[in-house]
Formats: C-alpha cells, sequence, structure tokens
C-alpha cells in the first residue's frame, strides 16, 4: 500500500509540473510569437526587401500584409513613396543545385515591371553556386517587364546565368516564374 | 555551515567554472569568439541557474526522489525555453550567435549538477546565492576568455554590439587561430595551467 | 555522392567535437582508458542514431504540425533521457553482453551535449529523413573518432613528463586544441569532392 501511494505521488508531483512548465510556456510564447516574427523578418528578409524596395520611405517591415492565394500564404512588402504605394514584394521558392532557395521578388506597382530580385536563403555551394545571390546575377532581373521569359539564355530566356553555376541560376529563374503570376492577384489585394 | 556570503562568493574563485569546477566546457569553447557573446551566454546561464536553483530548492521536499532528475530536467528546460524566446523576441543577434548552444543550457552540466548537489538540499536563499554566485563565476570566466580570443583573433573589443573598440589600427593582421576552435581549446587549457599556477 | 559529402564533413571537416564544440564533458571525462573510450563511443553512436530518429520524426509529426515548435528544447531533452533508461533496460534484460560493456556509459550520455546538439542540428539545418540519419551516424562516429584518438594520445601522458600545473584537464584541453587544428587540414575537402560531380 505505501508502496502503492508513492507510485501515485510520483506520478502526481511530475505531471503537475510538467502542466504547471507547459502553460506557462504556451503563455509566454503566445506574448512573445509576434514580436518574435518580426524580428525573424527583420532579420531574414529585411536586408533583402530594404535593398530590393530601396527609395521607400516607409517602414518596410511594419507596412506588410499577409495575403493568401490558391490556400498558400504569402507576406507581401510594400514600398511607398511619400505615402503612396509604388512597389511591393514578396517570397517564393525554387530549387537549386543544394536544394531549396528562397527568393524575394520585387515589382513596381507604377510600371509594371520588376524592381529587383533577392535570395534570402539557400543551401548552395559557396563561392560557387553562392554566386548567384550576387548583384552581378540578381541585377540582371530588374526592370524587365513581367512577360518577358524569365529563363536562362541556354534555356531559351531572357537572363545570363553565373558561369558554372547553371543549376543555381536556372533555380533563381524557376522561383520568379512561379512567382510573377501572383502578381495580379495579389496587387489587386493590396491596393484594395 | 558557511556563511550566507560565501554561498555567493565561493563562485568567484574557489569553485568558479569551468576552471575550479570542470563542467560546462562545451559553451565555454563554443560562444568566447568575442566577449559579448560570452556576456550574453553569461547571463542567460545565470537567469537559468538562479531560477530553477529556486523552484529546485522549493520543491524541494515535494519531488519524490526516484522521479528527481526527470522533474528537475522539465524545470531547466523550461526556464532555458524562456530564454531561447525572450533572446529571440528581444536580442535576435544574440540569439543567432549563440545558435544551438542556447537550447544546449538545458544540458551545461553546472545547471544539473548545482540542482542536485546544492538545491536539492539547501534553503531557498542560499541556493538563490549558490546560483548567482556560480552563475556570475562562469560570465566571468566566458567573458575572460572571450575578451582574450577576441583581442588576439579579431583585433577588436565589444564586437556585436554598437560600441566597437578597434584596437590595432588597420595594420593589424589578426591571429585568425584564436577564434577557430583549436584556439579555444588551447586557451582553455593554458588558462586552466595559469589557474593552477595561481591557486597553488 | 551528396551524402559522401555529408559523411566526410561530419567526421572530418567540421568533426562534432573539435569543430562544433560539442561533447567536450565526456570527451575530456572518459579519454582516459582505451576500453572505456571505445565502449562510451559505441554507447554514443547507438544512443544518437536512435533519438536522431525519434526527435526528428516528434518535430516533424507533432510539434510543427500542433505549432509547438517552442517546446522542442523541454521535449528533446525528456525524449533523450526516457530513451537512455529504454536501451538500458532493454539491454539489460536482452543482450546482456552489450549491456556489461556499454550499461555504465549509459547514464552519462543523458547530459552528452552531442546528443542533444545533433537532434537539434538536424531540425536547424532541415535535413530530411535520410540526411537526418546518415549526419546523426556520421555526426556521432565523428565524436567517437576524436574520443579514441585522444585516448590514445592520453595513454601515453603516464610516461611523459608534463608540467605540474598543466597535468590533468589542462593538458587534455591544449591536446584537443592541437588535434582540432590537425582536423583543420581537411576543410576544403568537401568544396573539392562537389566540384567533382
Amino acid at each position: 500500500m505505501k508502496e502503492y501511494i508513492e507510485y501515485i505521488k510520483m506520478i502526481v508531483v511530475l505531471s503537475t509540473i510538467s502542466a504547471v512548465c507547459g502553460f506557462g510556456l504556451a503563455a509566454i510564447s503566445a506574448f512573445t510569437k509576434e514580436r518574435i516574427e518580426e524580428q525573424k523578418l527583420l532579420n531574414v528578409e529585411g536586408p533583402t526587401v530594404k535593398k530590393i524596395l530601396a527609395g521607400s520611405t516607409n517602414d518596410l517591415i511594419k507596412d506588410r500584409k499577409e495575403i493568401v492565394i490558391n490556400k498558400q500564404k504569402y507576406i507581401v512588402f510594400i514600398g511607398k513613396k511619400n505615402g503612396a504605394p509604388w512597389a511591393l514584394a514578396y517570397t517564393t521558392d525554387g530549387t537549386g543545385f543544394g536544394g531549396e532557395m528562397s527568393v524575394m521578388i520585387g515589382f513596381d506597382l507604377i510600371n509594371d515591371t520588376l524592381a529587383g530580385v533577392g535570395i534570402t536563403s539557400h543551401k548552395e555551394t559557396p563561392g560557387v553556386g553562392s554566386r548567384v545571390t550576387e548583384d552581378s546575377f540578381t541585377k540582371t532581373f530588374k526592370d524587365k517587364g513581367l512577360n518577358a521569359v524569365f529563363k536562362i539564355k541556354a534555356d531559351g530566356g531572357v537572363i545570363d546565368a553565373v558561369t558554372g553555376a547553371t543549376v543555381s541560376s536556372r533555380g533563381v529563374c524557376g522561383a520568379v516564374q512561379k512567382g510573377v503570376p501572383l502578381y495580379q492577384d495579389i496587387k489587386k489585394q493590396v491596393l484594395k | 555551515m558557511a556563511s550566507i556570503a560565501q554561498e555567493f562568493t565561493k563562485g568567484f574563485w574557489k569553485e568558479i567554472p569551468p576552471f575550479r569546477l570542470v563542467l560546462g566546457i562545451c559553451a565555454a569553447l563554443a560562444v568566447t569568439k568575442s566577449l559579448v557573446d560570452g556576456f550574453g551566454m553569461g547571463i542567460a546561464l545565470i537567469f537559468v541557474l538562479v531560477c530553477s536553483n529556486i523552484i529546485i530548492s522549493m520543491l524541494r521536499k515535494v519531488i519524490p526522489k526516484k522521479v528527481r532528475l526527470a522533474c528537475y530536467i522539465v524545470i531547466i528546460a523550461t526556464f532555458v525555453v524562456i530564454v531561447e524566446l525572450i533572446t529571440q523576441a528581444y536580442v535576435y543577434s544574440l540569439y543567432e550567435a549563440l545558435g544551438i548552444f542556447i537550447p544546449l543550457i538545458v544540458v551545461n552540466c553546472i545547471i544539473l549538477g548545482r540542482a542536485e548537489a546544492f538545491a536539492s538540499k539547501k534553503s531557498v536563499l542560499r541556493s538563490a546565492l549558490d546560483g548567482l554566485g556560480i552563475g556570475a563565476g562562469y560570465t566571468l570566466a566566458l567573458v575572460f576568455l572571450g575578451a582574450l580570443r577576441e583581442i588576439l583573433g579579431r583585433g577588436t573589443l565589444f564586437a556585436g554590439s554598437q560600441y566597437v573598440i578597434n584596437l590595432f589600427g588597420p595594420s593589424f593582421k589578426p591571429y585568425a587561430f584564436m577564434v577557430e576552435a583549436p584556439g579555444a581549446f588551447v586557451c582553455l587549457g593554458l588558462l586552466l595551467g595559469i589557474m593552477n599556477v595561481l591557486g597553488d | 555522392m551528396e551524402y559522401v559529402v555529408l559523411v566526410i564533413t561530419a567526421i572530418l571537416i567540421k568533426n562534432i567535437l573539435l569543430a562544433e564544440y560539442l561533447g567536450n564533458c565526456p570527451f575530456i571525462g572518459t579519454s582516459k582508458k582505451m576500453s572505456t573510450a571505445i565502449g562510451m563511443g559505441m554507447a554514443v553512436i547507438f544512443t544518437i542514431a536512435l533519438a536522431g530518429a525519434l526527435t526528428w520524426a516528434i518535430q516533424k509529426y507533432a510539434l510543427n504540425p500542433l505549432n509547438l515548435g517552442y517546446l522542442q528544447t523541454i521535449v528533446f531533452i525528456l525524449v533523450i533521457a526516457a530513451l537512455v533508461q529504454l536501451v538500458e533496460f532493454f539491454l539489460k534484460k536482452s543482450v546482456p553482453p552489450l549491456y556489461k560493456a556499454l550499461g555504465i556509459f549509459l547514464p552519462l550520455i543523458t547530459t552528452n551535449c552531442a546528443v542533444l546538439g545533433i537532434a537539434v542540428l538536424n531540425i536547424r539545418r532541415d535535413y530530411n529523413f535520410l540526411e537526418m540519419l546518415v549526419f546523426s551516424i556520421a555526426g556521432s562516429t565523428g565524436f567517437s573518432l576524436a574520443l579514441i584518438l585522444m585516448t590514445g594520445i592520453r595513454e601515453r601522458y603516464e610516461i611523459t613528463d608534463i608540467p605540474r600545473p598543466l597535468q590533468g584537464t589542462a593538458i587534455s584541453l591544449i591536446t584537443a586544441g592541437l588535434m582540432a587544428m590537425a582536423f583543420l587540414g581537411f576543410s576544403g575537402v568537401d568544396t573539392a569532392l562537389k566540384a567533382l560531380q
């Protein structure tokens, strides 16, 4: 009997402690969640957004919207000049040489052209495939019309691939191809 | 019976980790690439150590002996997750710099060691002071090691904060070995040797 | 080929002990005798492979869908602690010779940060199942390799005249530093292998 009580005590104590800890953590996690999300955006995507939407006068991280298209959630950053939106940017993904890569695409709302492209995360080989993150490659997308063929020249498109990093360049192009068709829908929802 | 003050001060010399108490070596090696990182880790550890010591000491009469380690681990891990969430929300750069070594505070033997050897037997006040003292001693060691490695390995101090000081000017060739893994091991080993000489 | 690179990186280039600083307490503690080191090494490989797979599955199929990512640390350490107990129990009952060889090391493994470290790295690096398995086994093999090499060196301390203040942990750390330096010589091998493809 004594042993039995001890077992119950063990279980009760352990589960009480676990429950209290679990609820405490849930509360703290709920409290910090929003800020953590913002910090992540600021540190992971922030630098890229600022580059692509350079010239904006608003707080790009704060002025973001979540937009759902085909059940997929997109975080859309909106660049404003003198209070009026002039550009937006969102992230899509492609497959490079080392695996998945996240590519942010910026659009100029006034001319309906690409405002710029930036790679926010990738697993490409340092010094080889990773060169697609450099400005010399990403700037070839800038100011292109939405109807341009976003493929590397070897595949019949308009983009110069980085020498020695064909697969990685193709990955970036794939992400852009995936992102461009969403633009009109997203633009409509943002300007609504 | 040691006086209350001694519970606090022993952490600075008599039982300073990781030198006297050879515990917590991993973190001491991994996060001392710079002074700021070392300091941040130290503060995180003090928080976890003091909080878990207090709670464990409070519950010392309730927790059955057989499941005590499981209880300690849950309590410690909870505070570690709190640190994880707070650094992520308010000091993201530190969160990035410390990387997986924030969750690994859970298995830092200093904390479980103090829980088992001290907090499970002594009063709340003593346990809190013990945690504070040992934690502060560890922080001191991390800051010292971090400063040493940063000065030699990068030629700067306080890198990672806004008060970066460039110590030797542009002609200085950093002794990069010091910020790499081998430098960490050798540095800690030599410091330990020096501590032994001073202690004798 | 991808996996060959992963194995070589985990064992030689980014050795979990000498480059990633994980698992140093048992490294210093159990590298005094060769038989102990080999036992510890085997126990670590066994536990990490199991713990890696289990924690990976829990993260993918329980924590992620339930949005409980913040509980990762607490769940992982409990899973590892429970797993170690179970393994100990299982070995004792069904494979006594293995238990005799590894048994005393098992309790030490719960607080070996290489175990939790590899489990967390598997998630942070976003490995798929196969990559996770390869990395867990290769990473723990790297640990055991470094541990056994270190023990080989430490066994010679007995016949060496070491300055008194450096005896014990200090000289072990310096030795580890020199080993880490030797392992630095492997850096670049992965890039070369990738370029071969």
